[in-house]
């Protein structure tokens, strides 16, 4: 039976990727298989079987080296497509597979299924502007958008085994720093509070923080406080660049709402924004908002929620 | 030191239309410089500046992006290759063949510098192709790139971590948007670009398609926005407390 191969260095990425592996197999008469590279993890579950490939290579190595890995095994094992999770890592492996297998690679899509001669997808193009229909001929590689398939939580499956040999990657990983302690979950955030440029210093962030807490939710970001301003780690980055997220509700906090943001929240349930600039697009993009400063705002709505008790 | 800096004519999405039907008018839609392209044409520049040598611009595109061509050599490259296919209807894998195959016409370069995603389509997949069409060693998402003679130590930013990783020379690279702030080219540097040579490529002789299947597009539509846009006035308790009540009555507040 031919299959649809999934990898992702995180583990739940690779969940999320498996449940949209098993989608893709369901009706094409497809098996899922997840990679695992070196070593079975046990945070990764599968819909059908796991292929672990044995090797020099580990799970979590370098595009360069997991790509020639994956590529190695799919010479000869010939999966009808192989889907990433669409993480920066991700993409790398994903396009330099399919640059050495000389298939087609689709980016960041959701929506994934095959009729068994092509694969299909449906992906964001122009800042979240428009929604574009994609398909590639089998075999075919894809990444998946990170956040738009809930994550697989399946039990055990059987393993096979793909012996590759040693794979290198000219480029040397020297050190590898975390970016900031707390790592955040915001793909199973059901309130998530969402900091902008408006926030006028890092020191002002506790505040959302807290406000983030007493709504029992997690904090996110625009891209410029990760990026640019480097005040919270990339990973509560939320937009096209970043994290999708779906939360039950959406607080956007002095953001102003351009189309790289909105791509990665606008399938939130209730979105409420507060912005100083009647004028934001923010305010087009939510179902409530207050024209306001957030200095002033968010205290308020703190008190607001604290008096329901 | 030889740079190539891959530079995207990209829709700027800002400016598109929609059809009634919401399908985007490409037709003749405006374009721009891939926003990080910016800092990939600055990164050049900055090395060219420690190392002395040459940056040179290769774009796949139609007519219309020679404009951006421009925009790059008025910037201060030296150089530019037009390599000529219809930008919206290749995709990244033969994108990735054509400039492949320019860069091995005018090269070697000892840097083969791409942003980390272009503006409009938004993949992170032509570099890491280009990468492995050219056979050279690929560090993505770089946000300090320092050269030493044959070594470069390139920090990378990732979801999570900063990555230091060594690569031999040469080497291609995609950049983040925080390494640099990109300049603005002067009234006089933008004069002058239009003397700077660009060579103009045909990108299907110049990289045969082959036996390669390509991705393609089979329609696109835009989603009409549903939201409710209440806005809540009152002083700042008031709206405070307007919302709280809103948000109980949607069910999304605990
Ligand atoms: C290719 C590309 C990809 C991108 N990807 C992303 C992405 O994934 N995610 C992302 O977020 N961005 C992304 N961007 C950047 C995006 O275009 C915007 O620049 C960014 O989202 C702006 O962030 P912001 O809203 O925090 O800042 P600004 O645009 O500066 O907005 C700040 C807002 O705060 C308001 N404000 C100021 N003071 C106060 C106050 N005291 N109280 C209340 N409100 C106040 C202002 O009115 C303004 O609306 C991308 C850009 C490009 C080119
Ligand atoms: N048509 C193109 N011409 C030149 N460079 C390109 C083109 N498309 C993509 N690139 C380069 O590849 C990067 C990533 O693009 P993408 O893979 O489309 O997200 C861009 O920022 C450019 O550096």
């Amino acid at each position: 039976m031919k299959s649809v191969w999934v990898y992702s260095e995180s583990d739940s990425v690779s969940n999320e990727v498996a449940a949209a592996a098993a989608e893709v197999a369901k009706g094409a008469g497809l098996d899922v298989q997840v990679i695992e590279l070196g070593e079975a993890r046990q945070g990764v579950s599968s819909p059908g079987g796991k292929l672990l490939i044995k090797g020099s290579v580990r799970n979590g190595d370098s595009a360069g080296a997991a790509s020639s890995a994956i590529a190695k095994a799919a010479a000869e094992l010939q999966p009808a497509a192989v889907l990433l999770g669409a993480t920066r890592t991700g993409r790398e492996i994903a396009s330099r597979l399919a640059a050495k297998l000389r298939v087609g690679c689709m980016a960041e899509i959701t929506k994934v299924a095959t009729d068994g001669t092509a694969l299909s997808g449906e992906r964001s193009v122009f800042a979240g502007k428009v929604v574009a229909r994609v398909s590639c001929p089998l075999p075919a590689v894809a990444t998946v958008k990170v956040g738009a398939y809930p994550r697989l939580t399946a039990g055990s499956a059987s393993v096979s085994e793909k012996e590759v040999g040693v794979v290198t990657d000219q480029v040397k990983v020297l050190s590898r720093e975390k970016k900031t302690a707390g790592a955040v979950d915001l793909k199973s955030a059901k309130v998530i509070v969402s900091a902008g440029r408006g926030v006028k210093k890092k020191e002002d962030l506790p505040m959302l923080e807290e406000l983030a807490k007493e709504m029992h939710g997690a904090l996110g970001c625009s891209r410029p406080l990760s990026s640019d301003l480097g005040w919270l780690p990339e990973e509560h980055h939320i937009g096209l660049t970043g994290v999708t997220v779906k939360p039950d509700l959406y607080l956007a906090i002095g953001i102003s709402g351009q189309l790289q943001h909105v791509a990665g929240m606008k399938d939130s349930k209730v979105v409420a924004s507060i912005n100083t600039d009647k004028d934001a697009p923010m305010f087009q993009a939510s179902d409530y908002g207050i024209i306001g400063d957030l200095y002033l705002v968010v205290p308020a709505l703190r008190k607001a929620l604290a008096a329901r008790g | 030191m030889k740079i190539a800096v891959c530079v995207k004519h990209a829709v700027d999405e800002s400016e598109l239309k929609l059809d009634p039907t919401g399908k985007p008018l490409l037709a003749g839609a405006a374009g721009k410089m891939s926003a990080f392209d910016k800092n990939a044409v600055e990164e050049g520049l900055r090395l060219k500046s420690k190392h002395q040598g040459e940056v040179t611009v290769f774009m796949v595109g139609g007519p219309e992006s020679k404009k951006t061509l421009k925009e790059a050599l008025a910037m201060g490259a030296d150089k530019g290759a037009l390599i000529q296919a219809d930008a919206l209807t290749v995709d990244s894998f033969r994108t990735a063949e054509m400039l492949a195959a320019a860069i091995r016409k005018s090269g070697p370069f000892d840097v083969v510098m791409c942003s980390e995603g272009s503006s409009d389509t938004y993949s992170g997949q032509v570099p890491p192709m280009l990468a492995e069409f050219l056979g050279l060693p690929y560090v993505g998402y770089a946000r300090k790139i320092e050269v030493s003679g044959q070594t470069a130590r390139i920090e990378r930013s990732l979801e999570d971590s900063i990555e230091t990783v060594e690569a031999p020379v040469p080497f291609a690279v995609s950049v983040v948007s925080e390494i640099n702030e990109p300049r603005y080219p002067t009234l006089i540097q933008i004069m002058q670009a239009s003397k700077k040579p660009v060579e103009e490529l045909n990108g299907e002789e110049l990289s045969p398609r082959g036996d390669y299947k390509q991705v393609v597009v089979a329609s696109m539509s835009s989603q009409p926005s549903t939201r409710k846009r209440v806005i809540l006035e009152g002083s700042p308790d008031e709206a405070a407390a307007k919302l709280v009540e809103a948000l109980v009555k949607e069910g999304v507040l605990k």
